[in-house]
């Protein structure tokens, strides 16, 4: 069946299953490989995209689910001075190890950064729990976003 | 003048440099910015629709004969391309790493439940997982055994009825006369250990993917720890040389020992297929497959007997060590030795006796994880320090520092350990900086609902392999015309970092070249083999090789720019792109160098081939040099226990290393960070169930449980001491693995203070901790 949603900013419309999760599209249909497959159970947050700017993990939604939505992810938000300072906080406070779940992070991060909320370590650690790290233990990771969330509010 | 080669030679010039460029600081590593972006590709990445897609069949009996493997109903689903299975494996069915008792597809009979039994190939996902279930196996079922005690009891249940026991492997210490040592102890404390199994859960399943011809061979894109491994196995599987093969690891996400066992396997699923269809073929786990296929991080128990007399002195240790190592020995034998050379933890013992059993049950295999049995008996080792300094009434780290290994002292394998020794320094600064009696007290008068509790563990860890087991390292360097630099290495990039960070790094030092200049190809088998990227080996052997090829480059640089610069090759300066003679203004840029290199006909190519030296060691009673160097570790953690459910919740954690030079800083407290972060989810939370067939119940996220950001502690700055080793890069030891080692004893210490009791059993669940409270009277 045909599903038609906005996907970074441009309409787009693909043929698929009644059962396909919006992950497997987004992959293995529209070449988006910033998203990725953790545990296709609504564990990991590795496949975290935004759905009308809300963090969403793609592996627990079909994609027929976001027909006429508006779906966004790392690869339309390159050029997002909010991603480029969350990404080069990553890269300056080696808050990247082997990179698998960094880009949900990133995602996540830059819903709650664009949110305006009031950041403390406890909301961000909160905010940034549905997301899995194995590598970091954390710690580099949530001192990125408030440095980040520093920077951002000069 | 005759240009220097020998890498003796100039590792030892390298190790003693005083000043340095980039070496020793915090750099970003070349990675980071791709993978932040979602850029860097994994092997996921590379598989597009049309190609095969592999699903494999899994047992569904922990022991049982395969009678008959029908496919008739799976191969009627449309494009279903065929179903695989032990018989289709045109060269050997053998991949047991260090005993050959492991088919790469069940053949005969199945020995868990969860071991593959076929593979099938279709033109869709779909179909593949459809026809997966269609294909029926008969079994006949045989008794089993999950119990390793009943396992080494009985004679009547053979997981492997060729070796005639359920014993796949024994190891042993010998030094001394222990009954003498325990004559001499005043106090003697004798307890059983019991630790379980953990789950690696890197974040990406293992996958490959395999392309029939390309680059002329069959090359297999795979996240393995060891490409020429995984080159070795398929070539094996396959019955073709291994020059045949080709394996390229792109970046990994994690790896921490699992994908060093799963990943040569994982590649050789997707060879086959290939091989046998001629067309590209992807393989990838679901995270079911991998929770309930891929080998676990041991499960142990542990008898230990230690004496001490009443001034201190440890006198001897009696251990037993039984590994569970479920259906296949893996590298349980490996995995033993290092338990078994570790068991007295980091401190002088006269009198030991240690003997290690690997034994086969019915269930999932043990293999590679962080640590490699050294977290379970390091465990076992700090909770006897514990109990032995509560029965001397002498502080647990004034207890350990009167024991602890220092440069002249003697391990128990009798090893002389000449230099490189600086954990009882590390120990003390560490306990200065947590001020460590008065945090103990403070803790001490928490008395209500929440108690608190402080704990040490120290550890050592050998670098290298163990024993006299050869082990190298190599790399290739190349400058090209344009002045830019490429380093090859079969080291992998799977999140350590060592490529990205430390190798660069050192390339860039050693050459003088400007570091956005170097570019390192990493994790392929047409790299010289370096060995494999685990045991904390990326950096501390891995780059060794690294250091001796740019090592050779540089010297003949040094040669030229003396000519060019009419000075002695030793006063040739080069730094950031410019070449100097020391101390004039003469000068010329990195690039002019070059460019003289290539019209003056001196080679910029060279391999850094290092074969580590080792001293002997008897098996029999294992005694001799168990390793060329050990690391060090110490960790103290702070936790708080709410005694009315159980839950202990780690407050702090200050980690402190001896590990030799610190490359990248920021790297290594990564490293330290995320493994401390791994050892307490395997403390508290991390845990399998397995039902009456040794069936994994809980083979999923959502009730295998790895911390979030909400389990945190706060985790203070290492402290450090350079406590450099004669061939290590710049004189670095292994990081790695290290912070997870100490990790268990730290924090079971600490829960043990609060609550007052010895621990003995991990983990240490609200549940668990609920109970034990409530053991033996009320608290
Ligand atoms: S893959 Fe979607 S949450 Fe893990
Ligand atoms: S960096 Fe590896 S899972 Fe986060």
């Amino acid at each position: 069946m045909k599903v038609s949603f906005i996907l970074n900013g441009e309409p787009v419309t693909v043929d698929v299953k009644p059962n396909e999760i919006l992950l497997d599209t987004l992959r293995l249909k529209l070449n988006i490989k910033s998203v990725k497959r953790g545990c296709e159970r609504a564990e990991c947050g590795a496949c975290t995209v935004l759905v009308d700017g809300r963090p969403t993990y793609s592996c627990n939604l079909l994609t027929v689910q976001v027909e006429g939505r508006e779906v966004t992810t790392l690869e339309g938000l390159r050029d997002d001075p909010i991603v480029k300072e969350l990404t080069s906080k990553f890269v300056e406070r080696g808050a990247v190890q082997c990179g698998f779940c960094t880009p949900g992070f990133i995602i996540t991060a830059y819903a709650l950064l664009k949110s305006g909320k009031e950041l403390t370590p406890e909301n961000v650690k909160k905010m940034l729990e549905g997301n899995i790290c194995r590598c970091t233990g954390y710690k580099k990771i949530i001192e990125a976003v408030t440095a980040a969330a520093e920077a951002l509010k000069k | 003048m005759a240009l220097t080669e020998d890498p003796y030679t100039l590792i030892s010039k390298w190790l003693h440099a005083r000043e340095f460029l980039v070496v020793g600081k915090g750099i970003a590593r070349a990675d980071a910015l791709d993978k932040a972006l979602g850029t860097a590709k994994f092997v996921e990445d590379y598989f597009q629709e049309g190609m095969l897609f592999v699903k494999q069949v899994l047992s569904t009996e922990p022991h049982a004969k395969i009678l008959r493997i029908r496919d008739e109903e799976a191969l009627k689903i449309p494009k279903v391309v065929k179903v695989f299975t032990a018989k289709d494996i045109p060269g050997e069915n053998q991949v047991g790493y260090a005993l050959p008792d492991q088919p790469l597809i069940a053949e005969g009979k199945v020995r868990y439940h969860g071991e593959l039994v076929a593979l099938v190939a279709a033109e869709d996902i779909d179909a593949a997982l459809r026809a997966a279930e269609l294909v029926k196996v008969d079994y006949d079922p045989l008794p089993y055994v999950l119990n390793p005690l009943e396992a080494l009891e009985r004679k009547d249940v053979l997981v492997h009825e060729e070796v005639g026991s359920n014993i796949a492997f024994r190891t042993k210490v010998r030094k001394g006369n222990v009954e003498e040592g325990f004559s001499e102890a005043d106090v003697i404390v004798e307890n059983e250990y019991r630790t379980h199994h953990q789950d690696h859960v890197y974040l990406e399943t293992e996958g490959a993917l395999a392309i029939p011809g390309l680059d002329g061979r069959l090359t297999v894109v795979t996240a393995a720890q060891y490409p020429h491994l995984a080159q070795s196995i398929i070539a094996r599987v396959l019955g073709v040389p291994a020059s045949n093969i080709k394996v390229v690891v792109p970046f990994m996400g994690g790896g921490f020992g699992g994908k060093d066992d799963e990943g040569p396997l994982t590649a050789a699923k997707a060879a086959l297929v290939a091989h046998l269809t001629g067309r590209p073929a992807f393989i990838l786990y679901t995270r079911e497959e991998s929770l309930r296929m891929h080998p676990k991080r041991e499960a142990t128990i542990i008898k230990y007997k230690s004496g001490a007399t009443k001034d201190g002195k440890l006198t001897a240790i009696d251990v037993k060590i039984i590994h569970d190592t479920g259906a296949y020995a893996n590298r349980g034998p490996f995995i033993l030795w290092r338990a078994t050379v570790h068991a007295s933890g980091p401190y002088e013992v006269p009198h030991a006796r240690v003997e290690g059993y690997c034994v086969y049950t019915n269930k999932v295999y043990q293999g590679s994880f962080r640590g490699f049995g050294n977290p379970s008996v390091q465990f076992a080792a700090e909770m006897q320090m514990n109990e032995l300094a509560r029965k001397l009434g002498m502080d647990p780290v004034e207890f350990r520092l009167k024991n602890m290994l220092r440069p002249g002292s003697r391990t128990i394998t009798n090893q002389l350990l000449e230099e490189s020794v600086g954990i009882a320094e590390a120990v003390e600064k560490l306990a200065e900086k947590v001020n460590w009696a008065k945090r103990r007290a403070e803790c001490e008068s928490f008395k209500g609902r929440y108690r608190r509790g402080i704990g040490i563990g120290v550890a050592w860890h050998g670098i290298s392999t163990s024993r006299g087991v050869p082990d190298w390292s190599n790399a290739y360097v190349k400058i090209d015309k344009d002045g830019s630099v490429s380093m090859f290495t079969g080291i992998v990039e799977m999140g350590q970092g060592s490529p990205n960070s430390s190798h660069r790094q050192i390339v860039a030092e050693i050459l003088g070249a400007p570091l956005e200049k170097v570019k390192v190809v990493f994790g392929t088998s047409d790299a010289p083999d370096a060995g494999a990227t685990h045991a904390s080996r990326g950096t501390s052997i891995g780059a060794i090789g690294v250091l001796v090829a740019a090592a050779r480059v540089r010297e003949r640089l040094n040669k030229l720019a003396a000519e060019l610069l009419g000075c002695k090759p030793e006063d040739v300066e080069i730094k950031g792109g410019v070449v100097r003679a020391k101390g004039t203004d003469k000068e010329l840029s990195w690039d002019e160098l070059i460019k003289q290199a290539y019209a003056r006909g001196v080679d910029l190519s060279a391999t850094g081939y290092f074969f580590l030296p080792k001293g002997k060691f008897n098996d029999e009673l294992g005694q001799g040099q168990a390793y060329p160097a050990f690391s060090y570790v110490a960790m103290i953690a702070e936790v708080e226990v709410d005694t009315w459910t159980g839950k202990v919740r780690v407050l702090r954690i200050w980690p402190a290393l001896a590990a030799g030079r610190i490359i990248n800083p920021q790297q290594v407290e990564g490293q330290i960070e995320g493994a401390a972060v791994q050892g307490m989810g395997y403390v508290l939370m991390e845990q399998f169930v397995f039902d009456d067939k040794g069936r994994i119940l809980n083979a999923d996220m959502t009730d295998y449980i790895v911390p979030t950001t909400l389990d945190i502690p706060e985790i203070e700055k290492p402290v450090y001491v350079e406590d450099l080793f004669k061939y290590g890069p710049f004189g670095a030891k292994g990081v790695g693995e290290m912070a997870l080692i100490p990790a268990p004893a730290a924090i079971a210490g600490a829960v043990s203070h609060a609550l007052g009791k010895p621990i003995t059993k991990l983990p240490l669940t609200p549940e668990a901790v609920y109970f034990e409270l409530r053991k033996g009277g009320s608290t």
